[in-house]
């Protein structure tokens, strides 16, 4: 039957308001009301979380609503957590102060501090939540915490394999039995979701050397009674191996050849079956068809089993896949970040076929330019179901560095900085730095301007002006260096980067001493202007290169001066370097080899401001190498014409957790420098033989030193921070070593 | 050194086109053969228009459109197609695009505020040299 | 480095009037709205079923507000619409909830995200709270974010347009035309779509889109422009003052767009 109601009466409301619980009922004056529309104000009340109980009674001409209020949350406390802080329990739990209680949101949050004990690997932990009226209407909330003992894994042990032993097997998983360092080791407390990863890891494991089948059957734990130890077992079955079977390059789309997707192939018939090596292989195919311009091309393997001789066939076939479409490419979260500085990392444009390979290639390169803590691109649907919308969501981080303060040299020893850095200048993605060193032996000032795209290309156009002084600096002898190096930068093939530029600057050898420096410095004393033209080659594989985790990097590059200027000479430098990752990607090893000769033109002579010093070799100082002019008092070093230097060097982890950051490193560097223009050394005032050679002459010779020795990594909030100890194997007894240097780890 | 080749926007295959038949198709049947297109008219039932074309990098050039292609379908108002035409990179003008922008009151970030906003955070780069 | 205070009287003795005049005095005299804000969420946790308590939540998302702490404020406006909604003041409340995201754009003024997020709010006070003092500025407020997200539009609709992405542009053009009319931006976008279909060489549609805009906007600078382009007598190859290093300048260190 239908009521109708002149008048509502509200009763037991003491915090929430009439009006409020009558919008919550949604009743209107004198409006007729069905007994289910009646039902509905109930539930909605009762829906809105407030009230512990809810009465609608209809008397007469007026429907008198009673409630009872849920009361309010005074405080919430913690006793009895040591491992973990208040304020990460706090964000755990939903209950806050000044909030309504409710019971059951009460019981949710002590589970919540539950699960997060037993995720720290405290299965016994207990949580017991007491509430404590205060008065009618506010309780407070206490949740009572006992953490119980850490839960740590006594054996790990393995059934059904037979390939690889149990030993071998321990290695794979993240989760390690508890040995001696049980306190320190993180890894072997026992974390539910934990197994679940090294499930993975071993799947991963066993896949990655041929067996197809494998299974992780089930996970067997049981656990001591006072909770504290647990025994897993892991209950496996390994299949059998595969190799390689047929493998073919098939294509399915008319007028194209499988020829050229053949050569990208990286699988041979015979070989440990692999999924990597498949991937690799996709991979390489496609980027063969983005470099032919095909769009809308997929690359499907369509795998063969054949039992009896444990082999797969592959087919790599290239087939057409869906035609679909970039709609739109919206971009969100750049604050500073100018639109077109994220936009033009892609090379597709709105309306372009949609090419996944591309926009991946797009979204590394944004997260290369370093602005982004976090940049995530993927795909929604777009209008139409061959649309696609491309959307980059980025959270900037802070790229410039502003400071005044002491730096501190190894070799150079405590100085003033201060300098100004910014590498998303106004938002524009151009790099601006102005920076002024001062120590006791050197000063300089630099500043550098880089607008990456000039004139909307991909073209970087780069100023840099610098002021240099040092003032015996490990020799006794000073130098002033100044110069302007604008330059162009831009791609001139796939990988392949060209660098034109030109450098004018002053060069200026001063206050030599004269009573015990050598002949050849006092005849190179004195100021002179420089105007050289420079171009350098660089190749870079690394990141776009077809071998997925190492590449090649090389740079070649001359500068030219004499068209002005007092000096008249070719400077060529010339960098080789490999890289690649072994032992499963978890160890990278590189191998560099850097040369440098400096041909004096015209008649002229080398100046020490110009030769090299190979301060680049480890384990010696800045200037600690080459030749030096023994039969005077200071022994100055005199650089020389060219220098040689190579560097091998290996990065691994030190099973220390990721989260520290620290890896180490061992290295060998073996290089020279030598060649010198003018070899009479002696004093300027005569020769006076002091190492009893029989002549001045300067030993100018190639004479090969080598150093060894560790580096430890350690990314730190403020960069990424090198430490190297290293010890001189092969040395000139004049050579000055250099045991120990910190310096900014670049990752190349 | 080498060019590095480029093509953007999509226009349909010959053999496609020729399934098209003037007078008959409409918009629907003309979206399922050959896709919907790369952009339309201004009007509701202005044309639709499908350009592809080919881009040439070289070295420090600005990037040259080296081919354009432009399908143009253009519909009566029963929005059955009109006329197909074809249009290349000759047909186009060249514009001197209009400097002028309209002012849209977003401040950007200004020299002063980047340069105190990164007071205090620091890079070992300056400290190690 | 503040002067050390003289001893404060429990907050817990003061009756919720007092503690809300002293949030008052803390954010209207002393200028400290952090302060304030905290004060005024101890009214609420002390006596929270007072009226005090209700004026003392949208004081609270006020103060925070003042205090550029969006995120709270944002919260303590919710909080008083969830428990208030038939109050008076919940315009207020929904109001300064939109203000939140709105007062964010200045600062930042190109996060797109931002902007759609105020849009909604605002269109939440407006729906819900028509006739409320705060309707009439939300509107405003509106047609400022909505002139925003046109902006952000021609900006990368110029982006594609400048690298001669045609049918790129055309796109982002179309969508300002048909999608935010009513913006300041709707003349300009007309205009680009007459240089971007004159560049494809279609000319019927650059004249159709230069009708429009001489139907609509005849006293525009930008009808000017594309009555030139249309009849022939082009912009000058060289517009005045425009040497190839006036464009370096231009783009380089001014950061302008051509």
């Amino acid at each position: 039957q239908t009521y109708s109601f002149s008048d509502v009466q509200i009763e037991g409301n003491s915090r929430i308001d009439g009006g409020t619980i009558l919008s919550y009922a949604g009743i209107a004056r004198g409006e007729a009301v069905s007994a289910g529309a009646l039902n509905d104000a109930y539930q909605r009340i009762l829906a809105s979380g407030q009230f512990e109980t809810v009465e609608l009674v209809p008397t007469g001409g007026t429907l008198v609503i009673r409630v009872t209020e849920y009361p309010t949350v005074n405080v919430v406390d913690f006793e009895g957590n040591a491992r973990i802080k208040d304020e990460q329990l706090s964000s755990v739990v939903q209950t806050t102060a000044r909030r309504v209680f409710s019971p059951q949101q009460v019981e949710a949050d002590a589970a919540a501090i539950a699960s997060a004990y037993a995720g720290g690997g405290r299965v016994a932990a207990r949580v017991e939540p007491k509430v404590i009226r205060r008065d009618a209407d506010t309780v407070d909330v206490v949740f009572e915490i006992s953490e119980g003992r850490l839960s740590e894994i006594e054996r790990l042990s393995f059934t059904g394999n037979r390939a690889f032993s149990d030993r071998r097997l321990r290695e794979v998983l993240d989760t390690k039995q508890a040995g001696l360092l049980r306190i320190f080791v993180g890894s072997d407390t026992y974390a539910p979701d934990r197994i679940e990863a090294d499930k993975v890891l071993l799947t991963d494991f066993y896949r990655s050397r041929g067996y197809v089948d494998f299974q992780v059957l089930g996970v067997a734990s049981e656990f001591s009674r006072e909770r504290d130890a647990f025994f897993l077992t892991y209950n496996v079955q390994e299949g059998q191996s595969f190799k390689f079977g047929q493998i073919r390059t098939v294509s399915e789309v008319e007028g194209l050849s499988p020829a050229e997707f053949e050569r990208a192939v990286r699988v041979r018939s015979g070989a440990t079956y692999s999924p990597n090596a498949v991937d690799n292989t996709i991979s390489r195919m496609e980027a063969v068809a983005t470099e032919k311009g095909l769009s809308f091309v997929r690359i499907e393997p369509r795998v063969t089993r054949n039992d009896r001789t444990r082999t797969l066939d592959i087919d790599f076939v290239v087939a057409n896949g869906p035609r679909v479409f970039v709609e739109r490419i919206d971009i969100e979260g750049n604050a500073t970040t100018l639109d077109k500085v994220v936009r033009r990392q892609f090379k597709s444009v709105e309306g372009d076929p949609f090419n996944p390979r591309e926009i991946r290639e797009g979204a590394s390169r944004i997260r290369a330019l370093g602005f982004f803590s976090q940049a995530e691109v993927d795909t929604r649907p777009g209008s139409a179901q061959d649309r696609v919308i491309v959307d980059v969501n980025v959270t900037e981080q802070p790229t410039g560095s502003l400071s005044f303060g002491i730096s501190y040299g190894v070799d150079t020893g405590v100085g003033l900085a201060l300098s100004f850095s910014e590498e998303n200048f106004l938002g524009r993605g151009q790099f601006f730095s102005a920076t002024l060193n001062t120590t006791d032996s050197t000063g300089s000032s630099s500043i550098t301007f880089v607008e990456p795209a000039f004139l909307d290309r991909d073209l970087a156009a780069r100023f840099s002006a610098f002021y240099r002084i040092s003032e015996n600096d490990n020799s006794d002898y000073s130098m002033r260096l100044a110069g302007i190096e604008p330059s162009l930068e831009f791609p001139i093939a796939p990988n392949t980067r060209l660098n034109l530029g030109f450098k004018i600057g002053q060069e200026e050898l001063y206050d030599i001493e004269q009573l015990n420096s050598s002949a050849i410095l006092v005849a190179e004393e004195g100021k002179q202007d420089s105007f050289g033209l420079s171009y350098a080659l660089s190749y870079d594989n690394r990141r776009t290169g077809l071998n997925l985790n190492g590449g090649v990097r090389l740079r070649f590059g001359q500068e030219l001066y004499g068209l002005a200027g007092d000096v008249e000479a070719l400077k060529t430098t010339a960098v080789a370097t490999a890289e690649t990752k072994v032992f499963n990607e978890e160890w990278t090893v590189r191998a560099e080899i850097e040369g440098g000769a400096y041909t004096a033109l015209g008649g002229t002579q080398s100046r020490v401001t110009d030769r090299f010093f190979g301060s680049e070799m480890r384990g010696f100082e800045s200037r600690g190498i080459g030749p030096r002019d023994l039969d005077v008092e200071n022994e100055d070093p005199l650089g020389g014409n060219y220098y040689a230097v190579a560097r091998f060097e290996a990065e691994f982890p030190l099973g220390i957790p990721e989260e520290y950051g620290i890896t180490g490193g061992l290295f060998l560097d073996v290089g020279t420098v030598w060649g010198l223009d003018n070899t009479n050394g002696g004093l300027a005032s005569g020769c006076v033989d002091l190492n009893g050679d029989g002549d001045c002459q300067v030993d100018d010779e190639a004479i090969l030193r080598s150093a060894v020795g560790f580096s430890v990594f350690w990314t730190t909030p403020i960069g990424p921070l090198r430490f190297n100890f290293s010890r001189a194997l092969a040395k000139e007894d004049y050579d000055l070593e250099q045991n120990f240097d910190l310096t900014v780890s670049t990752r190349f | 050194c080498q060019p590095i080749y480029r093509s953007h926007g999509y226009v349909p295959s010959d053999s496609d086109l020729a399934m098209l038949v003037v007078g008959q198709d409409t918009r629907d049947t003309v979206g399922d053969f050959i896709g919907r297109p790369s952009s339309a008219g201004v009007l509701e039932d202005g044309g639709w228009y499908y350009v592809g074309s080919r881009w040439r990098e070289l070295g420090l050039r600005k990037p040259q459109e080296i081919s354009r292609e432009v399908v143009a379908i253009s519909f009566n108002e029963g929005g059955v197609v009109q006329n197909i035409e074809r249009f290349g990179l000759e047909d186009g003008r060249v514009v001197t695009l209009s400097r002028r922008v309209t002012d849209s009151n977003i401040k950007g970030v200004t020299f002063l505020g980047q340069l105190l906003g990164s007071i205090g955070n620091v890079n070992a780069g300056q400290f190690l040299n | 480095c503040g002067g050390g205070r003289q001893r404060e009287v429990p907050i817990e003795d003061l009756t919720a009037e007092q503690i809300y005049q002293k949030a008052e005095f803390e954010l209207e005299t002393n200028g400290e709205p952090e302060v304030a804000a905290q004060l005024f969420s101890e009214v609420e946790r002390l006596y929270p079923y007072s009226e005090w308590a209700k004026r003392a939540l949208i004081m609270q998302a006020f103060a925070f507000h003042s205090d550029r702490d969006y995120e709270n404020s944002r919260a303590a406006a919710q909080r008083y619409i969830d428990f208030y909604p038939a109050e008076e003041d919940a315009a207020y409340a929904q109001y300064l909830l939109a203000l939140s995201y709105y007062d964010q754009i200045d600062d930042i003024g190109r996060d797109q995200g931002l902007t759609f997020q105020a849009l909604q709010a605002l269109r939440v006070v407006i729906e819900q709270y028509p006739d409320s003092e705060y309707a009439r500025s939300a509107m405003l407020k509106f047609d400022l974010a909505f002139d925003h997200l046109a902006a952000k539009e021609m900006e990368i609709g110029r982006y594609y347009l400048k690298r001669g992405h045609y049918s790129a542009a055309i796109n982002r053009f179309r969508i300002v035309v048909e999608e935010f009319q009513t913006t300041t931006h709707t003349p300009e976008a007309l205009h680009r779509l007459v240089e971007s279909y004159l560049s494809l060489g279609l000319t019927d549609e650059a004249q159709t889109a230069g009708a429009i805009l001489g139907y609509n906007f005849q006293s525009t600078e930008w009808y000017q422009d594309s009555f030139k382009l249309l009849t022939g007598r082009g912009l000058s190859m060289e517009a005045k003052g425009d040497s190839w290093l006036a464009g370096v300048y231009r783009q380089v260190v001014k950061g302008a767009w051509l």
